[in-house]
Order: structure tokens, then sequence, then C-alpha cells
């Protein structure tokens, strides 16, 4: 039998309009009603409940108690309204930044993780968004590719966000998203465990991670070794106007070329032949 | 107190509505769209503009933070409104309006979407 595809069996059930729980591996789970996908989690982001209790809005014993209340027919979401936790618009533009997040971690991988169908399983938010299946998976790529877009290359994704200890220029242009990643950076957090800290999504982290090492305010392994000085010195770097130059070539002074002198030496014989 | 469909329509019933997107800036993916026939194209060039902006007036102000309440762009033919709604949990969520030049009232309007985002955001 040929193997399936996360792809597939998404499809399929997106087809068969089914409703219910897929588990992914060890690390996630797509649920789906009535063939559409309505929340995704997984283990390497935050979901709804936590970004909730990292924001403050409730405690996580208030979201223990509400899971618990919310009961089979699984209306959470609509107690947490009820209970003036966060507004409609709120927790469903919440679930959708939540699922996206977590689609992007959890659907990316190109094996064919062992999956496994529950019939009639819910999530007990309750289901307040939709994707269709082809949607979700456009939106991950389209998520992909703009982390490229920022900074091609997967080198700070799983490293220790270490912010430059002086800029190479007088200022520089933060979005709020990177001022809160700076203030949190300890030299020793992933982007991964910055995201979770912040109760903010993965992918926003990562992306915020790459744009600031675009910017040159991001140590790399270019600054750090000389052993590996040649492999990122390649790639390209974005800087804003704001930073002129990057370190690397300004420790540098430029190098003159003999023929440079040559050409002095023709001009000035030129001049005073006139 | 409303959800993000129905804001949409909120948004659509103000006059001289000719189309609405509400976008997610992180991606540029239009969450719901109503009018236009390509919400996704037009979500991914109006997350460009908000960007391109929200840096360009940063340069541009004395002060240290910038925040962009309504962006207007006049056209030939028409206004387009860019109103950014902060989310909690991440965001901010967008709310583009294209209006008609000839019949839109632009401080109705901004009047309008004010209390849309009051009703999505009130709890």
């Amino acid at each position: 039998m040929a193997p399936t595809t996360l792809d597939t069996v998404l499809t399929r059930l997106a087809a068969d309009n089914a409703t219910g729980s897929l588990r992914v591996g060890k690390d996630g789970t797509v649920y789906l009603t009535g063939g559409r996908v309505s929340y995704v989690e997984c283990t390497t982001t935050p979901g709804v409940e936590e970004l909730l209790t990292t924001s403050g809005r409730i405690s996580a014993s208030g979201v223990r108690g509400i899971r618990q209340a919310a009961g089979p027919e699984a209306d959470g979401g609509d107690l947490l309204i009820e209970k003036g936790v966060l507004s409609r618009g709120e927790l469903e533009f919440c679930v959708l930044g939540a699922t996206l997040d977590a689609s992007f971690f959890l659907l990316r991988p190109a094996g064919t993780p062992r999956s496994r169908f529950k019939e009639g399983d819910t999530h007990w938010l309750g289901t307040h968004w939709y994707f269709d299946v082809p949607g979700l998976f456009r939106e991950c790529e389209r998520r992909s590719a703009r982390l490229e877009r920022a900074w091609p290359s997967a080198e700070l994704d799983g490293e220790a966000v270490v912010p430059v200890g002086r800029l190479n220029g007088g200022h520089v242009l933060l979005t709020a998203p990177q001022w809160e990643l700076v203030l949190a950076a300890d030299s020793t957090a992933t982007p991964l465990d910055l995201a979770r800290r912040l109760g903010r999504p993965a992918y926003s982290t990562l992306l915020a991670v790459r744009e600031l090492a675009a910017a040159g305010l991001l140590a790399t392994h270019a600054a750090s070794g000389p052993d590996t000085a040649d492999v990122p010195a390649a790639l390209p770097k974005r800087t804003p106007a704001a930073q002129s130059g990057d370190a690397s070539e300004r420790t540098h002074p430029p190098q003159a070329d003999a023929a440079d002198v040559n050409l002095l030496i023709r001009l000035r014989d030129a001049l005073e032949a006139l | 107190m409303i959800g993000i469909e129905d804001c949409l329509s909120e948004v659509m019933s103000i006059p001289g509505a000719l189309d609405a997107v509400l976008v997610e800036p992180v991606s540029g993916m239009a969450v719901v769209g109503s009018g236009t026939p390509d919400p996704a194209r037009s979500a991914a060039g109006l997350t460009e503009t908000f960007r391109a902006a929200l840096e360009g007036i940063a340069l541009a102000s004395p002060e240290g933070t910038v925040r962009i309440d309504t962006m207007i762009i006049t056209t030939e033919t028409s206004h387009h409104l860019i109103k950014p709604i902060e989310m909690v949990f991440d965001g901010p969520l967008l709310i583009c309006l294209r209006l008609d030049l000839e019949r839109s009232n632009l401080a109705l309007a901004q009047w309008r979407l004010g209390i849309i985002t009051d009703q999505l955001m009130a709890h």
C-alpha cells in the first residue's frame, strides 16, 4: 500500500464531510467539523488556552473549570464569552490564529506521520472558525514563503536568540513583536521558547526573529566564530536603510587596486601633456 | 457583541461601500471578504500597503512610537480605508473598506468604523 500523506488523509476526510479529530503522531491534533478544519493543536505552538492564560485574561484553573463545565456538547468557547473573558470577535480571531500557527508546524513535515481519526470527537472550545483543507495548506505555504522572504535561512530558527550588543547604525525601527522579543531574549531561549514565554504565536515569533536577523540585530554564526564564517556570509542581507552596512563589511578597509595606480599615473601624464 | 462575519456585513452597510475585506496581516491572509473578486490578492496588497505606511510614518514622526488609527488613500474613483484593530493575542486585524468617491461620506464612514470596532471588541 502506498504511504498516505497527511495531505491525502485530510483531503479524504474533507470529501467525506467528516466530523472528528485526527491525531497526528505525537505532535498534535486536527479537528474537523463537517469536512472543514475547525481547530488544530500542535505541541510546539501555544493553543488558545495558553494564549488566554499568558495574556492574563484568565487563570489556568479558570480555563480548567470552563473546560470541565463545557461537557460533551463542547461549548467552552461560548462559556468563555458569557463569562466576559473575551469577545466573540476576539475568540474567533484567537481560534483562527492558533489554528494557522499550529498548522504551520504540524502539517508542514514532508514525511508520513501515523495518524488516527476519532469519529465524532470535538474540541472543548467548540467550533468558532472554519478553514477548508486546501485553503489551510495554501496558507501554510504562503507563510513559509514569507519567512524565506524575510531572511532566507533557517539557521536561527532553533538557536538561542542573541541580540547584538551594539547597533551598526544610529537608530533602529522595530515593530511591537520585535521589541518584545529583544526585551525577552536572554541569550539562552530559542524562538519557540520565547513564543511560549510571551504568549505569542510561534510563527509570528519566528518571523520577528528572521526580520531582526535580516536587519543585522541578532548575533549570527558569522559574527561568533571564524570556523563557520564562510557559510552565513553568503546569505543575502536585507538591511533597511537605517542600518548602513553590516559589521563584517566595515572591519575590512577598502582594498586599493594596483590598476588604479597605473590609471592615475596615466591620467597625470595626460594632464601634464596638456 | 458581534463576530467577524457580522463585522464584515456591518462594514459593508456603511453608505458608499464598494467592497471590504478583513485581513490577518501576519501572513497577509483574507479572513473574510465581500464584493471583491479576489480577496486573497486584495489582502496581500493591503497588507503590504499598511506595513509600508507604518514604517514610513514611523520614520517621519518625531514621536518614538506610532499607532495608526485609520489609513485613508483616495484614488480617482474611490477611498480606501484601512483600520487596524489591536488584538490581545496577535494581530492586528485589518478592516479594509473601499468606498465610492461620489456616494460616500468619509467622516461618517470613519465614525461607523469606530463603532463597529467597539462592537467587535466589546465583552
